[in-house]
């Protein structure tokens, strides 16, 4: 219908006399003629969007392209579609943050998308070290990459499909950086970071272990053998207490260091009674760590649960297998019996005082309010920060490194480190894996724009999804979209948007989770990946915001007839403008918002 | 995962009777429910125009946008002139066709009623459609007896508004005993398609209510044509239901209910009738005690329903 | 075959023949008994055809516009009140080219009830674009339907056949009803120029703008010269076919009349009696008998008057504030004319009250009596 325009159809009859008219007036043509299309001033087009969970992913995942595709049960085509903006699904199928769960636009219909679930699915579903269908030749430029956590290894990946000969430096003997100390292997199993190193590796990646910079190997000489340096060494260096007085006691220890011992095998002692002061995930995987060491856990947090920084699931988990959580409360002072083992935690009753920069409530403390909690050992996670000793050999300031998740166009101040960049933990971004591995991708992107001879700036607008700081790597390498359609990644397809009528509410699926008396005891992973038929229900429940889905509605409602179907020959639907009075119901109907009214002319 | 059309696709796709260059004002739902009946009806429908907006935008001589055949009639007869069509197709022996009188509320509910009525009683094999946008839109916005208590029009208009309840068609048809009623709306296409293609099948007089939203006359944005629709069923102010005979067993003395209700769609969550009447510039004189009183009848009204449909 | 039969039933005779697809009726005195032998004849199986039984004579001549439309012979019948309310439908009709026939029993209206003779309701049609034919026996009753539907068929045109209540209507009289055979030779099945068809689907009528709506009218008009035109022929075919012998106008004894009486429905059949008796005493009168009525055949009406040097005409029906309708018709009719008779308007017999030969003798008396017409009509018989 589309190859021939309906207006070249038009019967028209003009009648010249009136011997012209019929003995009963019928009719002798249609109204084809009539091109309605004129009267309009503002017209429906079909744009894709970025939908909320997209523009809520640090790393700029396409959740529902592979979503989509995985639904198709084209599973090879979903996990390579995946990893185009995020590389690790897997590991992020585990142990990721999942802001797009928390943006996801049927959280206010029903129950959001269990887009975690369905990533681990598909990461687990192909070895990593499958060939790469879209590895390409070396460009001639070298990288180093200084840290083999998710900063690093993100960067090396996206570097390597820019065509950069890669190479890791890791002091640890073995890589992974906090995704194999810091994060607990019941959380994140040690074979499934190892996976996808062999996969890094056959992408042609190199790996040097047991090299520290600074120490092993000074800087300038990765300065002077790379083209590009990329510096991920995370933060390791837990904050301490504030407490009226310092103290040191062995059972005074980082919660960081605690994972780390536990994660390398070495013998931890930490008594009976364990409290761990702070509210992040460093915190948590402390405490539910300590359960399994067979101590019982409290969480001292000096907010209440909504300011809690750790995710609310990894709360919940650690509630079901016994941590006790003390909102609302500090440490003041650790009472030490002579033998320098701890015998109390005096604590402060605290409450929530105005906003502070953060946009969380500042918790004031209430005066006279003290209590005390039995404690053998007292594990701090109140932050983690970068030790940047190693630069100051190198570099004069360490500020412009802080910076550069925010403009990585920005080099070092010294001439030797223009081609240095710095991602990860020991930036200023958030600490958690997504945008560790955000930062990976954004400063792939700039060294390859450096190496273009272009300024990442001009790039970046061009490739930036929504409204926050995610880049399209897809859109950087001109990959087309899952929908062959032009597709507006800046505009953000948020609940207003969505047209709840159209959808049937379910609940997501279950979490295949082992009981908490059950893995309580163990340091075996407890979670599993979804069977096939339960992720295949679980990607219909999707909305697919922003994303034409071939629903049909526009084509339905439609009052003029002017939306022609062309799904059968390629994609979607046309719009006959001929005719279209650009009423607008296609664009307010469409459920999911993969159409925008444009003005004319 | 999103609700799917039960419309069969290639008729959604390829069976188009209704050819775009209709002079319909933008986001007219009439045409909207034109397209869609067609679809379920098939090429052997003649349809039946008396004086209305339809009559005019589908087409002025030698043109027409149907590919169907068209008879024009005078405003009030349009249900006996179908009569005297489905009469003439049977005597020339046509089978398998189907007379349709597409009426607007005026043409229906006022002006049209007596012939309705008249073919009504003799259950003539007619399916007459009423696509109410509820005043005389055609004439420039004039109050009919369907238009809605609390509404403004150019003949109720500030300082006047309809202070009178909408006449309730759909008892009045029941009330002749006909073989099909049911009321529809393009914000439920499949339902609508159904109820066509049921009442397609069916011998005697149909009828069938269509609410049809009309941008100009309710002053709404033509962009919200659908959504207007869809509120005016979750509120239960237009609710969606059929009624069909309830075929009577011949060996039983009991007479029972003679009709059988069904409510096809039931409103998801409740909403206000305020949030409809808020919805349009139309009820922008609307009082809350009105809106208060509507919402009680609305209630009520709903509330039989669902007895009935048991 | 010869029967004796009311007037209303040689018009249901006529349908049967005509072999009617479509009747559509509501009751009105004094038309009732003929869609009640239409009724029987249907229940009977004589006639094959559906009987829509409507609520009101506006959707009775709105039923078949639908049927009409649809490509099928279609009758209806009506009387006084009933023919006023389908006024707007007879435009209608009409201007949509519909070929449908009506017999129409002429009834008084008015403000107050009367349900017998006089042909105001009729004649306020006269502008609707309805062929109208008026008829004076039973006999010419029955042809006149089947005529009227060659006439219509051909024209496209619909087709009024009116005459007066009881005095024709209720009047048993002996009528020639022909085989059925002759009369499907006369008139074939209609096939209309347009048929109603899903294969090559169209739409009929609608919106004429300004563009064409003139036009429109005008074709209207040229149909209805087409129908004067073809008229006759449709007379001479019935005479070959069935023996009987009909025209434009009828005239009795006008060969040597000076004056001329003109009349339409039943006063006519007073009026020949009248007639022979003065012309027995001398008096040289003869009689002008109406039956197309519209499209007026000028041309035939100024031949037949041409030499009468005095023109009576009787109006049993009356457009208040003027006279005689079809004196001023005649009246307009001759004055285009080179002979130009004083013309003498005469009202009688409304409501249904009695018109003897005398009173046309004393009319005529009357009239001989007078120099010249006064501009008033003269209402006879009229209480003074």
């Amino acid at each position: 219908m589309a190859a021939k325009k309906r207006s070249e159809m038009a019967v028209k009859h003009e009648f010249k006399s009136y011997r012209d008219i019929t003995p009963m007036h019928v009719s002798l043509g249609n109204m084809l003629y009539n091109k309605t299309g004129a009267w309009r001033f503002i017209k429906p087009i079909y744009e894709d969007k970025a939908p909320a969970c997209q523009n809520a992913c640090p790393a700029g995942n396409d959740i529902e392209g592979w979503i989509k595709l995985l639904g198709r049960q084209e599973f090879e085509k979903a996990y390579w579609h995946l990893k185009r903006e995020e590389p690790f699904p897997a590991i992020l199928g585990r142990v990721c943050f999942k802001f797009c769960e928390g943006a996801c636009n049927r959280g206010v219909f029903d129950d959001g998308i269990r887009i975690q679930e369905l990533e681990r699915f598909v990461g687990d579903r192909f070895s990593p070290a499958t060939p790469h269908p879209e590895l390409p030749a070396y460009n001639g430029k070298r990288l180093a990459v200084v840290g083999s956590g998710p900063a690093g290894m993100s960067a090396a990946y996206f570097a390597r499909l820019l065509g950069f000969a890669v190479t890791i430096f890791d002091r640890e003997t073995l890589p992974g950086g906090i995704l194999r100390l810091g994060i607990p292997g019941y959380r994140l199993p040690r074979q499934v970071v190892a996976a996808e190193f062999e996969g890094l590796s056959r992408m042609g990646i190199d790996l040097k272990l047991g090299t520290e910079i600074g120490k092993d190997m000074a800087l300038a000489t990765l300065t002077e053998t790379f083209d590009y340096v990329f510096l991920a060494t995370g933060a390791h260096r837990s904050i301490p207490l504030q407490l009226t007085e310092n103290l040191s006691c062995c059972r005074i220890i980082s919660a960081l260091f605690l994972l780390k011992q536990v994660a390398r095998g070495e013998t931890v002692s930490l008594g009976k009674e364990v409290v761990v002061i702070g509210g992040g995930n460093t915190a948590i995987d402390a405490a539910r760590t300590a359960v399994r060491l067979g101590c019982r856990a409290t969480v001292l947090y000096r907010r209440s649960p909504t300011e809690m920084p750790a995710h609310p699931d990894e709360v919940r988990e650690a509630e079901e297998e016994g941590v006790c959580f003390r909102f609302l409360a500090a440490p003041e002072d650790i009472a030490l019996r002579p033998d320098e083992t701890i015998e109390k935690l005096v604590c402060c009753e605290m409450e929530l005082g105005p906003a502070d920069d953060s946009g969380r409530c500042r918790p004031l403390r209430k005066e006279g309010a003290t209590f005390d909690i039995p404690a053998d050992t007292i594990l701090m996670a109140v932050g983690e920060e970068a030790d940047m000793g190693y630069l100051s050999q190198f570099i004069a300031s360490t500020d412009p490194i802080l910076r550069t998740h925010e403009d990585l166009s920005v080099p070092f101040d010294t001439p030797a480190a223009a081609r240095v960049f710095a991602g990860g933990d020991m930036t200023d971004t958030p600490h958690t894996v997504v945008h560790a591995v955000a930062t990976g991708k954004k400063a792939a992107i700039a060294m390859d724009c450096n190496r273009r001879g272009i300024a990442f700036t001009d790039i970046q607008d061009h490739i930036r999804i929504g409204n926050g700081d995610a880049l399209s790597f897809s859109r950087y390498m001109n990959w087309a979209p899952v929908n062959p359609v032009p597709c507006n990644d800046r505009m953000v397809v948020d609940s207003s948007k969505i047209v709840y009528d159209y959808f049937i509410k379910s609940p997501g699926c279950n979490k295949m989770v082992q009981p908490a008396d059950q893995r309580r005891f163990s340091f075996a992973p407890y979670h599993d990946t979804l069977p096939e038929e339960q992720a295949l229900l679980e990607t219909r429940r999707c909305l697919h915001c922003g994303r034409c889905t071939e629903c049909d509605n526009c084509l339905i409602f439609c009052p003029d007839v002017s939306i022609l179907d062309q799904t059968r020959e390629t994609f979607g639907y046309a719009i006959d403008y001929d005719y279209c009075k650009g009423c607008g119901i296609c664009f307010t109907e469409c459920p999911r918002h993969a159409m925008t009214m444009v003005s004319e002319g | 995962m999103q609700k799917k059309f039960e419309i069969p696709r290639q008729v959604l796709v390829e069976q188009d009777l209704m050819q775009p260059g209709i002079t319909s004002c933008q986001g007219c739902a009439a045409p909207l429910s034109m397209k869609i009946a067609l679809k379920a009806l098939g090429e052997r429908t003649v349809v039946v125009f008396p004086a209305c907006c339809f009559a005019v935008f589908v087409g002025g001589y030698p043109y027409s946008s149907l590919k169907v055949p068209i008879i024009h009639c005078p405003f009030e007869t349009s249900a006996v002139v179908a009569s005297g069509a489905a009469a003439a197709l049977s005597v020339r022996g046509e089978k398998d066709t189907v007379v349709m009188v597409w009426a607007g509320d005026g043409g229906t509910f006022d002006i049209g009623m007596q012939a309705l009525s008249g073919a009504a009683e003799r259950n003539e094999n007619i399916l007459f459609v009423c696509y109410d946008n509820e005043a005389y839109m055609n004439t420039g916005i004039q109050r009919s007896s369907a238009t809605p208590m609390g509404a403004w029009t150019t003949t109720t208009p500030e300082g006047c508004i309809k202070e009178e309840s909408k006449k309730d068609i759909e008892q009045i048809m029941l009330a002749h005993h006909i073989s099909y009623m049911a009321t529809a709306s393009a914000a439920y296409p499949d339902d609508m398609f159904k109820k066509f293609q049921k009442a397609r099948g069916i011998s005697g007089m149909k009828f069938i209510h269509l609410l049809s939203a009309c941008p100009p006359g309710w002053r709404i944005d033509p962009a919200h044509t659908i959504k207007i629709m869809r509120l005016a069923t979750q509120t239960n102010v237009f609710p969606i239901y059929e009624v069909c005979k309830r075929p009577v067993s011949a060996d039983t003395e009991q007479i029972t209910e003679e009709w059988q209700y069904t409510i096809n769609v039931f409103p998801e969550k409740n909403v206000p009738v305020g949030s409809y009447f808020k919805s349009q510039g139309r009820f922008g004189l609307m009082t809350d005690e009105m809106i208060q009183s509507t919402q009680k009848r609305v209630d009520r009204k709903w509330q039989e329903l669902v007895e009935k449909a048991g | 075959m010869k029967k004796a039969i009311k007037g209303n039933h040689a018009v249901s005779h006529g349908v049967r023949l005509s072999k009617v697809g479509v009747i559509s009726a509501y009751p009105i005195t004094p038309q009732t008994t003929i869609v009640e032998a239409l009724s029987e004849m249907c229940a009977g199986g004589e006639l094959d055809a559906r009987f829509i039984k409507v609520e009101s004579e506006h959707s009775a001549m709105a039923a078949l516009i639908g049927a009409a439309t649809a490509g099928v012979r279609t009758f209806t019948a009506t009387s006084g009140n009933g023919l006023l309310l389908m006024h707007e439908v007879l435009h209608w009709t009409a201007g949509a080219r519909l070929p449908i026939v009506m017999a129409t029993v002429n009834r008084a209206v008015s403000g107050v009830w009367n349900i017998w003779a006089e042909q105001t309701d009729s004649l306020a049609q006269r502008d609707t674009g309805w062929i109208q034919i008026f008829c004076e026996s039973s006999q010419e009753l029955l042809d006149g339907v089947i005529m009227a539907y060659k006439l219509a068929e051909k024209v496209m045109l619909p087709v009024m056949i009116a005459y007066d209540a009881f005095f024709l209507s209720h009047t048993t009289e002996i009528v020639d009803i022909p085989d059925q055979e002759p009369v499907d030779r006369f008139i074939p099945p209609y096939v209309p120029p347009v048929s109603l068809s899903f294969d090559n689907p169209r739409m009929f009528g609608g919106f004429f703008a300004t563009d064409y709506f003139y036009e429109h009218r005008y074709t209207l008009q040229l149909a209805a010269q087409e129908a004067l035109a073809y008229y006759p022929e449709v007379c001479r075919e019935f005479t070959r076919d069935f023996g009987r012998t009909y025209d434009l106008i009828e005239t009795y004894r006008t060969e040597d009349a000076e004056i001329i009486l003109v009349t339409a429905g039943a006063i006519t059949s007073v009026s020949r009696i009248a007639v022979d008796q003065m012309q027995g005493r001398g008096v040289r009168v003869g009689l002008m008998k109406l039956r197309l009525f519209r499209p007026v055949p000028v041309d035939c009406w100024r031949k037949a008057l041409e030499k009468a040097t005095k023109v009576v005409v009787i109006d049993r029906n009356l457009s208040v504030g003027l006279g005689g309708i079809f004196a001023s018709e005649i009246r307009s009719v001759l004055y285009g004319s080179a002979h130009r008779p004083p013309i003498y308007s005469v009202i009688a017999g409304l409501g249904g009250r009695d018109v003897t030969p005398e009173d046309v003798e004393g009319i005529l008396n009357h009239v001989i009596a007078q120099d010249k017409p006064s501009d008033a009509p003269l209402f006879w018989g009229l209480k003074k």
